[in-house]
């Protein structure tokens, strides 16, 4: 169930990217489909356990998978990055082009 | 060797931020460290044995140095320098050398990993350090250009991501061999990713675009090395896993063709260097083992015709064969396509031999075709009306070209023994008929081939086909 809610949700922000005619509207999907491919590491990574997997004594039990977490974590500052620096692009193209419709901007700058 | 590894992959990251501290010295620390990508690149070769280095346990990085990653890297050195050399006077700020430095050590990143989240990361650095190199220009056509490239690959990378957890969650770890036990989404998936990155096959239209409308030099980057980091892991995994390798030499066949019957009828310089590059990734991937020495070269000749083509009074062939081209340039685009149409003399035809020598007999039909569709393309160059020149050309672009034809011949000497007469009987043959298409047909007709496959939208749909192509070739 929660699988396919992820997949859902990776599902929607790829139609988004396609379906979505404003810059902006699609950079969001992305950003959309980048979050259902975070839930999924987190997902996989509580296959065993849901505790957070540092040992405190406290808790005895199945931990959580630190791998998957470890390295969404990279993933998700690189997108977060990427996600900053399309934004700076798109707000030096929205000077000239105000509504930001991709179809049109395309058209202005495909040779 | 291990500490000598990781303080190379570690200094261009160094030399780069270094060299934007002190503008002064941006350009020589950054040919300083092309230098010492050269000389690391040669102590590989040296290594008898494949290095395998294993950091912090079985989660942690591996990393996988052999000559194929060796092959890789020299061509990254000898692009990177060249270009640099090339913009030796132009007056370009520290930060275009940070980048290009930085994009060195990433793509220097890509080819000694083994394990998909280190290639995960070096990829997605490889793809900022591009969209920043791309728009450099800061004109708003260029941002859209690298705008675009950045949605495609990022898109192309998610993609992947969820390849490589379902890989992790097959066998504990991120390694490239764990590829054999894993469900078959988790290959296309992958795979998916890779050829995107790549400019593989369908996945890959979004490269002549790129490529031709980015600055010279940054071109020169792109289609010499950049495109080589999404076809190496697929070399790597097709020479790991066995099940992977009959799917990755059909693409690569695939893309030999596709790309070639896209170049043979453009008629401007710089798309169809990109188009002809799609089809020469292609002739990588048909024998990834000896890729590596195909790598190399089509490295050096794209890099030289990239810079070569960005040098000519225009861009148009039609506008090109009305008003003739300077002596000299022409001189070097000849010698550069006669390299990629595997003419004797130059290391492209010993590759050219390597690679038709180790695939399958009907792959080598499809292969030798997609070779004289080259050979009449690249006619195109050699048959250019041409005369002495008026204004003499910047020193840099000789300095730059030098090294690369340089290159060139001296990689003749790594495969020698491919000259037999019986070889050079059959490239000559080929090159006979690859010019009598070019004067026959490609000379004569103008064809203008439809770019709508190329909007930014076609193309993110284009991978979902083939995401649906993908698990049906794994499955079956």
């Amino acid at each position: 169930m929660l699988e396919a809610l992820i997949f859902a949700t990776i599902l929607c922000g790829f139609f988004g990217i396609i379906l979505k005619q404003n810059l902006m509207m699609k950079i969001i999907a992305m950003d959309v489909m980048s979050t259902g491919v975070i839930a999924y590491y987190v997902m996989i990574a509580s296959r065993q356990g849901l505790f957070t997997p540092i040992i405190t004594g406290a808790h005895q039990g199945p931990y959580a998978d630190p791998v998957p977490q470890a390295v969404i974590l990279t993933a998700i500052v690189i997108g977060f990055s990427i996600q900053a620096l399309m934004l700076v692009g798109v707000m030096k193209l929205s000077r000239d082009n105000p509504t930001l419709e991709s179809r049109e901007i395309e058209k202005t700058y495909t040779p | 060797m291990n500490t000598l590894t990781i303080i190379w992959i570690a200094l261009p990251f160094f030399v780069g931020f270094v060299g934007y501290l002190l503008p002064k010295l941006d350009r020589s620390l950054a040919l300083g460290m092309t230098l010492v990508s050269t000389s690391y690149a040669a102590r590989v070769f040296i290594e008898p044995a494949p290095l395998t280095v294993q950091l912090m346990d079985n989660f942690g990085v591996t990393l996988r140095i052999d000559s194929l990653s060796g092959y890789f890297i020299l061509t990254n050195a000898l692009v990177t320098a060249a270009v640099i050399f090339y913009c030796w006077d132009t007056g370009k700020s520290a930060f275009f050398y940070t980048q290009t430095i930085i994009l060195h050590g990433s793509v220097n990143a890509v080819f000694i990993c083994a394990d998909f989240i280190s290639l995960y990361v070096a990829l997605e650095v490889i793809g900022i350090a591009a969209f920043l190199l791309v728009s450099y220009p800061r004109t708003n056509r260029a941002i859209w250009v690298a705008l675009r490239y950045l949605f495609i690959s990022n898109t192309a990378m998610l993609f992947y991501l969820v390849g490589a957890v379902l890989v992790y969650q097959a066998n504990q770890s991120f390694a490239f061999t764990g590829l054999q036990g894993s469900p078959p989404e988790a290959l296309a998936l992958i795979v998916l990713g890779l050829l995107t990155k790549g400019g593989i096959f369908v996945s890959g239209l979004w490269l002549p675009l790129t490529h031709s409308e980015s600055e010279t030099p940054v071109s020169a980057l792109l289609s010499g090395i950049v495109v080589k980091t999404g076809v190496f892991p697929l070399a790597r995994i097709a020479l790991m896993v066995d099940e992977v390798a009959p799917i990755i030499t059909l693409f690569g066949v695939g893309t030999a063709f596709l790309g070639i019957s896209l170049a043979l009828f453009e008629q401007d310089t710089k798309r169809l260097l990109a188009q002809s590059t799609i089809s020469q990734l292609g002739f990588i991937l048909a024998a990834p083992a000896v890729g590596g020495f195909y790598a190399l070269t089509h490295g050096l000749v794209k890099a030289t015709l990239f810079l070569t083509a960005g040098t000519l009074p225009s861009r148009d062939f039609q506008e090109l064969h009305k008003q003739p081209i300077p002596q000299s340039l022409w001189l070097v685009l000849v010698m550069a396509s006669c390299s990629i149409s595997g003419i004797p003399l130059w290391s492209g035809f010993a590759s050219k031999v390597l690679t038709l020598k180790s695939v399958l007999p009907w792959q080598m039909i499809a292969l030798n075709v997609a070779t004289v569709g080259t050979i009449a393309t690249f006619a195109k160059f050699i048959f250019l009306p041409h005369q002495s020149e008026s204004k003499p050309i910047r020193p840099g672009f000789w300095v730059a070209v030098l090294l690369l034809l340089g290159g060139l011949l001296a990689a003749n000497g790594i495969y020698y023994q491919t000259y037999t007469a019986a070889n050079v009987g059959k490239a000559l043959a080929k090159v006979g008929v690859g010019w009598l298409v070019y004067w026959l047909v490609i000379r004569r007709v103008v064809l203008k081939l439809p770019r709508v496959q190329e909007q930014l939208e076609h193309l993110i749909g284009g991978m979902s086909l083939m995401l649906v192509l993908l698990f049906w070739m794994v499955l079956a």
